[in-house]
């Protein structure tokens, strides 16, 4: 037995939940060649069908590009800071992919090793993550190679799996899965199944052996070569999460706003005094790769990576992990 | 509405030192009133008013920014103003084409003899500003009519002709010695090809959409020694610009051309450019000028037939998808600044955050930085991973600088470059 | 809501300014709760800040045995450090911490201390210096050799004098050639060859070098030659950093996130690490 769910009783949900006050994300056309998650305006925003993946992923709504820590008020020489304590709202991602929602439980960690991050944590406690299937991959997706599959569960709270005539299989994972769905679906005895994952593309653990020991290594420079540092990779990523926290002071509302970083950057880790540990691309894309591959993993057992490809395919030149992975599994 | 509730206008004034600061203050002495709306800001010459000013006055909260200096051939620096004159030239067309109001910024000269005219000015400026009412349309969001979409790229890939020519030229370039490394197109993107036998790695189709010279500048690719560059003709623009602003030369690097087809992006739509002109060698079928396809629907002219206020929530919400990641940056030939101004931090000129202000900031400096220079390769739009459509603020620049001064980059190596020149007949229709 | 990015709020009890361009600064909790709770180990960093201007990481140069105030020192270089020296007492900045591993105080109980260091270097040396002077009987001989460019970039230099009076305490204080003036009465040459000019005899001892990376690779020879294994030759390590809290992804050596697991690292642990610093 199985329960499922159509199109339009779904879009009528998303509608539903928006118009409960919920805020609801989802994969949107916003122009012809550019789908992303962003928040929906209706049921009908909500596009299912017909594209590999949103450009972007859904760590915007968990882990905004710009967040205010707090503002402060400057009176004489006394400072007064003021926090927002509002609540959360609560929100729901609909028809995440699998390779999105992996990567929550990575960035758990991270906003969560001896310090804990509210603003993390807060968004992630009234967030409901409704994966979908996939039922494509492309010659950038490797979710295989890195331990995931198109109809992995890992970090949803409900997986919908396509039954084809606009029918949908749901399966709920947790108790706010549950919530969303108890009562609106029907008994079936048709099971959905994900598509067969893409063919393993390289060996994980001997990527991670190769950037332990080769640190200093002309691959790198070679590979880096036409990496411009543009960072869109990183901004791209579900799983990519560093960040700058800055202030500009009254023209920009006396605010400290934490805001997306990334290691691609040529200023990430300048010092003042001009010296800096990474002056060129090559020990950037170094620092990437060794951070997705053996850094992360080493501190919490799993790669800083879904295989979600996004990196390849909003890369102008053409790069991203799995070239890189490739190369170095394969010479 | 009574007395006290009626809307009183905040104006900044910037104002050179050397006239219209000296103007104002006769107008003081003189006891002339004007309104007290008015916050004036020295500067040493008009020279000096930075675009960012203006801006960021209006974001601040002013809803007037009154700009004035020196009577043309009086500036105290001799030149100042007619290099500020053209520069407000081309920065009001970028305003107007961001549906900023142009109501809210007036130019004037005022010398330092004229207490009267900065009487007039102000009271004026002021009284139009008070019937505006507060500038609370910048940024808005709202309603928006569709821009047609530029034209996608298809997906398969489609070799042309002069591939294997073009491998064999490469190979034998390196082989020769006569260049250490080839800049070109391989499968995925970009590569950097420094031995013979890889010259086999390039490709040449209608995925090369990379303007390649954006590699001169870098570091890495300099110190592996002399570069063969391949150019579409569009991208060639490039080094006719960066040749003039001293940061090219030719004889450090071989240019190979490629005569061109077409490559699935929108610019190729309107490309007259077809066949490189400087090349030191050229392969491929040499082109016509006219455009290969028939060109998509104008959306520059779709952008311009809104109304201000449309046009203004058109781009908010353009932005507001705007990551600031900067690849536009990066991928950009003509951004080649040692440290870009939303690097710098003494002081903040923009905010460095996504938010609403730091992405029109941003977009702002970044088409102004380009005004006149920027040669239309499109790579900034293609780069954007946020879809931002950024060459319609190229065009407008370009339209602008065509249209007032005739000048189009990349065309004419001899044309002298549009900012950094100036004749004593520039437009002065829109300066008081 | 519990903000870890949240500073706390303290109020400039003192300046000094040090040299032309460094400055030291001593706080106070604004929240006399937080102040009497407040405790943390020497070597330990925090990351200050100037409302309007941003924030910047700093040593506490303060001994842990101060209870009433922490100090913090720093050389003016850019955004955030313009305009904290621009702050007069009784302005008000902005403190999180504090961060990082700090020294193992405990476990240097009983051994020689030497102390070695370079330019704005002498803050994180200084609060070891003054916790060990404090616990005098816990340490055995304390050597400290302090250098800089010029007389006029030395810091703390009363606090040398000051030191000097202790027992079995050797101070040395060094400028480079050139950098010297009439009345200088310090050695002068580079902090590693004074060092082993000086020919400290110390048996076993742990050293702590800090200072600019062409001082640290011209000391360690010295050290190995003296017989002094890299386990027990300290330093304190600047990578960038924003958050503090191993969140913001900047700071790491390798798989060691300097914020959390540093900024105190052996040379024995260094050598194990890829040369991202
Ligand atoms: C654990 C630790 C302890 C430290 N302890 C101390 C201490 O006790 N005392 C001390 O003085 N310092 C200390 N530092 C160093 C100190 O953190 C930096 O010097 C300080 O943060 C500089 O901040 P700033 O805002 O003034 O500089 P910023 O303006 O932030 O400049 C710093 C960085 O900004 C970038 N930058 C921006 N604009 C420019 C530009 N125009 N040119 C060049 N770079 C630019 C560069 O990347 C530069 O590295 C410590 C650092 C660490 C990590
Ligand atoms: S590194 Fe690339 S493939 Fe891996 S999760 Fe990030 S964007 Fe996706
Ligand atoms: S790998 Fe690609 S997307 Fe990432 S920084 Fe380099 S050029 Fe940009
Ligand atoms: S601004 Fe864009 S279109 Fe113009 S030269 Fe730069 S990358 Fe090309
Ligand atoms: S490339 Fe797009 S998202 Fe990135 S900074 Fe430029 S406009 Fe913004
Ligand atoms: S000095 Fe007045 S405009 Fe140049
Ligand atoms: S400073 Fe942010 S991770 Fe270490």
């Amino acid at each position: 037995m199985s329960e499922i769910i159509s199109q339009s009783v779904l879009r009528g949900l998303a509608a539903e939940w928006i118009a409960g006050g919920k805020s609801v994300a989802g994969p949107a056309r916003v122009k012809p060649d550019l789908v992303l998650y962003r928040t929906l305006r209706s049921g009908d925003d909500l596009l299912l069908e017909g594209f590999q993946r949103p450009s972007n992923s859904i760590k915007d709504f968990l882990f905004p590009k710009a967040e205010k820590l707090y503002g402060y008020k400057i009176h004489g020489n006394s400072i007064e800071l003021i926090e927002n304590d509002s609540p959360e709202p609560a929100q729901v991602i609909i028809a995440a992919r699998p390779c999105d929602a992996a990567a929550l439980p990575i960035l758990d960690h991270v906003f969560n090793w001896d310090f804990h991050d509210e603003f993390y944590n807060r968004r992630r406690a009234a967030t409901t993550v409704v994966t979908l299937a996939c039922s494509a991959h492309d010659e950038n997706c490797f979710c295989t190679s890195v331990g995931l599959d198109p109809g992995s569960e890992r970090g949803s709270d409900a997986i919908l799996f396509a039954l084809g005539s606009g029918q949908y299989e749901v399966r709920c994972a947790t108790e706010k899965g549950h919530a969303l769905f108890d009562g609106k679906t029907e008994k079936s005895e048709r099971t959905g199944k994900a598509i067969a994952g893409p063919e393993k593309r390289f060996d994980a653990k001997a990527v991670r052996a190769f950037v332990t020991t080769h640190f200093e290594d002309p691959f790198w420079n070679e590979h880096a070569l036409t990496c411009i540092g543009c960072g869109t990779c990183a901004f791209s990523c579900p799983a990519c999460h560093c960040f700058d926290i800055v202030d500009a002071g009254p023209a920009a509302g006396n605010a400290r706003v934490k805001t997306w970083d990334s290691c691609q950057f040529s200023t990430f880790t300048a010092h003042a005094s001009g010296h800096n540990p990474r002056p060129v691309q090559a020990t950037r894309q170094r620092q990437r790769i060794l951070h997705k591959f053996a850094i992360y993993p080493e501190k919490f057992g799993e790669i800083l990576c879904t295989g979600c490809g996004n990196c390849a395919r909003n890369c102008p030149v053409g790069l991203g992990v799995l070239s890189v992975a490739t190369e170095i599994n394969h010479g | 509405m009574s007395k006290a509730q009626e809307f009183e206008p905040k104006i900044v004034a910037y104002v050179c030192n050397w006239c219209t600061y000296l103007g104002a203050d006769l107008a003081g002495t003189a006891r002339l009133e004007y309104p007290p709306n008015v916050r004036i800001i020295r500067l040493p010459c008009t020279g000096r008013i930075d675009f960012n000013l203006i801006i960021k006055a209006l974001e601040v909260g002013a809803d007037g920014v009154l700009v004035s200096g020196c009577h043309p051939g009086d500036c105290h620096y001799t030149a100042g103003n007619y290099h500020a004159r053209r520069r407000w030239i081309l920065f009001r067309e970028l305003l107007d084409t961001l549906g900023i109001d142009l109501r809210r910024i007036q130019f004037t000269w005022i010398s330092a003899a004229e207490g009267r005219k900065w009487q007039q000015v102000v009271t004026e400026f002021t009284d139009q500003t008070r019937k505006l009412g507060p500038y609370k349309e910048l940024y808005a969001t709202g309603p928006f009519p569709d821009v047609p979409a530029p034209e996608t790229a298809s997906p398969g890939v489609k070799s042309f002709a002069a591939e294997s020519e073009l491998r064999e030229v490469c190979g034998k370039l390196l082989a020769e010695g006569t260049v250490k490394v080839v800049i070109g197109y391989g499968a995925r993107g970009p590569v950097v090809v420094t031995r013979a036998e890889d010259a086999e790695r390039l490709v040449w189709n209608n995925r090369c959409f990379s303007n390649l010279t954006a590699y001169l500048k870098r570091k890495e690719i300099k110190s592996l020694g002399k570069a063969a560059v391949i150019v579409k003709p569009c991208d060639e623009k490039s080094l006719v610009e960066l040749e003039k602003e001293a940061q090219f030369e030719r004889k450090d690097a071989h240019v190979i051309g490629m005569a061109c087809e077409g490559v699935d992006q929108p610019k190729c739509a309107h490309c007259t450019a077809r066949t490189p002109r400087f090349a030191d060698v050229t392969l491929g079928v040499e082109a016509g000028p006219e455009p290969q396809t028939s060109p998509s629907p104008n959306r520059f002219a779709a952008l311009m037939a809104m109304p201000p206020a449309e046009r203004m929530a058109f781009w908010t919400e353009e932005f507001n998808r705007c990551v600031k990641c900067y690849a536009c940056r990066q991928v950009c030939p003509m951004c080649y600044c040692e440290r870009c101004i939303v690097d710098k931090n003494r002081p903040i000129a923009i905010d460095p955050a996504p938010s609403t202000k730091g992405n029109f900031a941003w977009h702002i400096a970044r088409a102004f930085h380009l005004a006149g220079r920027c040669v239309g390769c499109g790579e900034c739009s293609r780069a954007c991973p946020a879809g931002i459509d950024l060459a319609l603020l190229n065009i407008s620049l370009h339209i602008a600088a065509q249209k007032n001064f005739g000048y189009e980059a990349g065309i004419d190596p001899k044309a002298e470059p549009v900012i950094g020149s100036y004749t004593l007949h520039d437009t002065e229709a829109f300066i008081r | 809501m519990d903000n870890v990015y949240k500073p706390d709020l303290m109020e400039v009890t003192r300046i000094r300014q040090e040299t032309p361009d460094v400055k030291s600064v001593s706080l106070r909790f604004l929240d006399s709760e937080r102040a009497r709770n407040f405790s943390f180990r020497v070597g330990q960093f925090g990351i200050f800040s100037a409302f309007g201007y941003g924030e910047s990481t700093f040593n506490i140069c303060s001994s842990s045995n101060w209870k009433d105030h922490i100090e913090f020192c720093f050389r003016k270089v850019g955004r955030v450090t313009e305009a904290l020296w621009k702050i007069e007492e009784k302005d008000v900045v902005g403190f999180r911490g504090p961060y990082g591993n700090g020294y193992p105080m405990e476990a240097w109980k009983g051994r020689d201390l030497i102390f070695l260091g370079g330019g704005i270097a002498m803050p994180p040396i200084r609060c070891a210096v003054w916790y060990a002077l404090e616990n005098r009987a816990d340490y055995g001989e304390i050597t400290v050799v302090y250098g800089a460019r010029t007389v006029a970039d030395l810091v703390f230099l009363d606090e040398l004098d000051e030191w000097s009076k202790a027992e079995r305490v050797r101070i040395i204080r060094c400028v480079d050639p050139g950098g010297e003036t009439p009345d200088w009465k310090g050695e002068i040459g580079f902090v590693p060859h004074v060092f082993e000019r000086a020919q400290v005899a110390a048996k076993d001892p742990v050293v702590l070098v800090i200072g600019p990376p062409i001082m640290i690779k011209n000391t360690l020879p010295i050290l190995d030659k003296m017989g002094v294994k890299p386990a027990s030759v300290y330093t304190s390590i600047e990578n960038r950093m924003k958050c503090g809290i191993g969140k913001c992804g900047r700071c790491n050596v390798g798989p060691i996130y300097v914020c959390k697991e540093g900024p105190v690292l052996t040379m024995e642990q260094l050598q194990g690490l890829p040369a991202d610093y």
